[in-house]
């Protein structure tokens, strides 16, 4: 078993942008159709054997989520990364959940926070960390976290600022600003 | 399985008794061993022999059965709200709680988070607060030396001020918690 990916990306027939190559570690980006070739590939080619996290970037400047996984080799702790770009709206994910059983519950996390769905999965409308959430996913950059926590749990009590000046004079009658030293008196 | 009786304030008993079982109130104060928040770590230097809590008497239990003071450490998330509710209605009379940490007054550096308080005492009542992001060991023992003292004093009433005024919390409570399935007291 060839241990580098190197030989998967040369070997498929799609396109893959090579992000960052260096000892042990891959990082690579490809369209999303090819995902999970790739992935597959990886493990039964390379012995990428655990997944290590799912992540989501919120790139909403360019309308896209932007969805990373992350392998490793357990016995040499080589990492292979796959990035893919998906549109926001109505993102649909393919899951993992049957190869690797970690993967259903960072799915499950993703539709919560972000609102993916990953069809095939079957536990991801389970509740994951907010019980009973009925706003938009929080974690999207769209959802107003100031807004909502003021609709719900009210405005936060202000600080009292006191200026010791303005409270010397208003106390006492009278304050002497200090004049600040000049530069040949130092 | 619950008890469906709501709790009553005792009848007023002799000012020279309530006095007496204040004194001893004020110094026992056990604690419920129940971190909310970041707070709870530094409980851990307070129970512990370097500023040790128990020469002021102040145990720490582990469960809200046995205890008196419920601290809730920091900020508090809306999924924590739901346990610590449990357990405050779970401590016997007389019960007492201290809230550290600024999250508890005003929100904190989480003011704008979409789970965490703004304002604890619109949903249980608090006797003290400790300020301080976090307060320090010697903060919450000063914290607990008021409690004494307000205790002492008669004046550390924040339970009786839960059971008079249980429905505007409950309707807090209900306004925040989506899914609420708590029983109408949880004895």
């Amino acid at each position: 078993m060839e241990k580098q990916p190197q030989r998967i990306v040369s070997d498929s027939g799609f396109e893959i942008e090579v992000v960052r190559k260096d000892e042990g570690y891959f990082h690579v980006r490809v369209s999303r159709a090819n995902v999970i070739e790739l992935i597959l590939s990886a493990k039964q080619r390379c012995g990428k054997n655990i997944l290590q996290l799912i992540s989501v970037v919120d790139r909403i400047e360019d309308d896209i989520f932007q969805l990373t996984w992350i392998l490793e080799d357990t016995a040499d702790s080589s990492v292979f990364i796959v990035s893919a770009d998906y549109p926001r709206e109505n993102c649909s994910v393919p899951t993992f959940g049957d190869i690797w059983p970690t993967a259903v519950i960072f799915e499950r996390e993703l539709h919560e926070m972000y609102g993916i769905e990953f069809p095939g999965n079957p536990r991801q409308y389970e509740d994951f960390l907010l019980e009973g959430w009925k706003e938009l996913p929080p974690m999207r950059r769209d959802f107003d976290t100031l807004e909502y926590s003021i609709r719900t749990y009210g405005e936060r009590r202000k600080r009292i600022h006191t200026d010791p000046r303005k409270f010397i004079a208003e106390t006492t009658g009278e304050w002497d600003t200090p004049v600040p030293m000049k530069d040949e008196d130092r | 399985m619950y008890c469906n009786k709501l709790p009553e304030i005792p009848d007023d008993r002799k000012k020279i008794w309530e006095k007496v079982d204040n004194m001893a109130r004020a110094n026992s104060l056990w604690v419920t061993a129940f971190g909310t928040g970041c707070g709870a770590i530094e409980l851990r230097p307070l129970h512990t022999s370097r500023f040790d809590m128990e020469r002021f008497g102040i145990a720490m239990r582990p469960t809200p059965r046995q205890a008196d003071v419920l601290i809730i450490s920091g900020y508090l998330a809306v999924k924590t709200l739901k346990r610590v509710i449990r357990v405050y209605e779970q401590i016997q009379d007389p019960k007492y709680i201290i809230a550290l940490g600024s999250c508890t007054m005003n929100g904190g550096m989480y003011y704008d988070s979409y789970n965490t308080l703004n304002i604890l005492d619109r949903y249980i009542p608090v006797d003290v607060y400790v300020n301080g992001c976090m307060p320090r060991p010697e903060a919450i023992i000063d914290g607990f030396s008021l409690l004494m003292k307000k205790i002492k004093e008669g004046k550390a009433e924040g339970w009786k001020n839960y059971i008079e005024n249980l429905e505007y919390y409950r309707e807090n409570q209900k306004k925040v918690i989506s899914n609420w399935d708590l029983p109408d007291y949880n004895w």
